[in-house]
């Protein structure tokens, strides 16, 4: 088993001003994107240029409750609540994988790509994987993050639970190249 | 592979039946689960659909869990249990939980919506199929579309393959919902009519749903327990597409290069490999994808081929554990599951094989998913 080393992390935290993301999606891409979208592609394009990386090995993500704002409107449009239209869109991206695919096109990134939604622990499963992988000596190099957008309806089912609701924007790309590390990580074996 | 995975452990419930005894039955006898809905509340009744032929109720009582569990979970719960016994394992003690679902619990809050139900999310699902059998060391949950629960045995494979684990439950689960069934009708991919996958007529899928779970060791706890290996996982690949959110690339290119990682893997060459499951979900688009893929791959020398989803449906996140299941049953057996509802060749489409009795030795198997999340496992005796 290899050592594996952290080499890039990009947050944007509840609060932190919204990046301009004008340098990265025509008009067009941006109005088709949600802003969990806009947030994810940012943060994984500013942590692969901190990392001089141009395309991972791998893209593996942790949502913990996925792109819900689009499965509300389709949910919306199901229920036959505020004639809201059932459109195609909202149904392709409310999948929770719609983060790393679309990540993965834009990279043209056609190496191991995965989605994890486990609620809590959903980050910690994305980062398990890459480590594990990039150990094993199957991948140099992996991009991994954790996305989640927050609804007034989730709050509140969240809260009704116990569970704090948090919104999620994080990159952080992962290597077995010890050149330029920022540290170590070491096994994160889950027990 | 550099470490040998034993399958120790198996477990399906699908639209042909709960267990492997009337799968194996249903996929011998060509006996197709396809059908109108029953179950399901929906107003959309134009669709057929291969539901599994159980009321929750009726699962619940049968492995005695709750019946206002989601129906995700209680089709978990049915395969995992069948897996367990199988490799005789009382529970889950010591045993990390990957599952597979998108749909998770969204038959649930389609019940409560505008309101969410607490077991709406995918993690909510998998926790309670792991509470069941008393809790599991760690569970977390593969989301990556149709080709969710073939991730899920990757993932445990390799926490094997590391040393993290001796003993792991892979698999799947994913329920209908009204939700995923309009989704789905809102991409116009789904026919009225039986599936026909790779036919020249094809017209789209017919929505399924089911859970199977697979039990995988190492060899050296295989050693100590004495557990029997039922087959090896040989190999395994995971590759994206990176083409379209939904649609598949022309040359099938995430799908040849999942294929071809899962070859290496296992130091095989194309014409080792006896009988591809394919993903062959129906659409026009996937099927001749696929084709090109398994061109690329096979050439001209291309091997058995059938989807068995005209017998099951399209199982969407459970469908890669549950047709690797099927591939178990076909290697123990020794037969081919035929192609059903195929009658016209598409020339932008392989033949698929009618099925029949044949030794195999090692198998492929297909799952692709939205965005382009394309993995395939590769089966051996």
């Amino acid at each position: 088993m290899r050592p594996v080393y952290l080499h890039a992390r990009c947050e944007l935290k509840p609060g932190d001003p919204e990046p301009d993301f004008r340098s990265l999606f025509s008009v067009m891409e941006a109005r088709r994107m949600g802003r969990l979208l806009k947030r994810a592609v940012w943060t994984a394009s500013e942590a692969l240029k901190e990392a001089g990386i141009d395309v991972p090995d791998a893209v593996i993500i942790g949502t913990d409750y996925g792109c819900i704002e689009n499965s509300e409107f389709f949910l919306k449009a199901l229920k036959g609540i505020d004639d809201a239209p059932m459109k195609p869109t909202h149904f392709m991206q409310s999948t929770h994988n719609t983060i790393s695919s679309l990540i993965a096109i834009r990279l043209g990134a056609h190496g191991y790509n995965a989605t994890y939604s486990h609620r809590g622990r959903s980050f910690e499963s994305a980062l398990q994987d890459a480590w594990t992988q990039i150990a094993l000596g199957d991948i140099d190099t992996a991009l991994v993050g954790w996305f989640d957008e927050m609804t007034p309806a989730l709050a509140e089912s969240l809260i009704a639970q116990g569970i704090e609701p948090k919104e999620h924007a994080l990159a952080v790309v992962l290597s077995a190249n010890p050149e330029g590390a920022i540290e170590e990580i070491p096994s994160l074996r889950s027990e | 592979m550099d470490t040998l995975i034993h399958i120790t452990g198996a477990g399906v419930v699908s639209a042909v039946g709960c267990g492997q005894g009337e799968t194996l039955d249903a996929l011998r006898r060509g006996r197709s689960g396809i059908g109108p809905v029953r179950f399901l509340r929906t107003a959309e009744k134009t669709f057929l659909v291969g539901e599994v032929p159980l009321s929750n109720e009726e699962m619940a009582a049968r492995c005695g869990a709750s019946p206002d569990l989601s129906r995700t979970s209680l089709m978990g719960i049915l395969a995992l249990r069948e897996a367990l016994t199988e490799a005789g394992l009382p529970d889950l003690t010591g045993i990390p939980l990957i599952s597979g679902t998108t749909v998770g619990g969204m038959d649930k809050t389609e019940q409560t919506f505008p309101a969410y139900s607490p077991l709406h999310d995918c993690g909510a699902s998998t926790d309670a199929i792991a509470a069941h059998f008393g809790g599991a060391p760690f569970a977390t949950t593969l989301s990556t579309a149709c080709s969710s629960a073939a991730n899920a045995v990757i993932f445990g494979a390799n926490l094997i393959r590391s040393g993290q684990a001796d003993i792991v439950a892979v698999g799947g689960s994913e329920s209908l919902s009204d939700f995923h069934l309009h989704g789905f009708g809102s991409l116009m991919i789904l026919d009225t009519a039986p599936c026909r996958p790779f036919d020249a007529t094809r017209a789209g899928l017919n929505l399924g749903e089911g859970a199977a779970f697979l039990i995988l060791e190492s060899d050296a706890s295989v050693r100590r327990r004495g557990a029997a290996s039922l087959a090896v996982l040989s190999g395994f690949g995971n590759a994206c597409d990176a083409f379209h959110q939904t649609a598949s690339s022309e040359n099938g290119e995430g799908a040849f290069l999942a294929m071809q990682k899962a070859l290496r893997m296992a130091g095989l060459r194309p014409e080792d490999i006896d009988y591809v499951n394919a993903h062959g979900t129906g659409t026009p688009n996937n099927d001749a994808s696929e084709s090109a893929a398994l061109r690329r791959v096979f050439g001209d020398a291309l091997p058995p081929i059938s989807s068995t989803k005209a017998f099951t449906g399209h199982t969407t996140s459970a469908s890669g554990s549950i047709e690797a299941v099927f591939c178990l049953l076909a290697l123990r057996e020794g037969f081919i599951p035929a192609q059903l509802n195929w009658t016209t060749a598409d020339p932008a489409c392989i033949v698929p094989s009618l099925g029949g009795p044949a030794s195999l030795k090692h198998i492929l198997c297909n799952a692709f998913g939205f965005g382009g999340n394309d993995s395939s496992l590769l089966i051996s005796r």
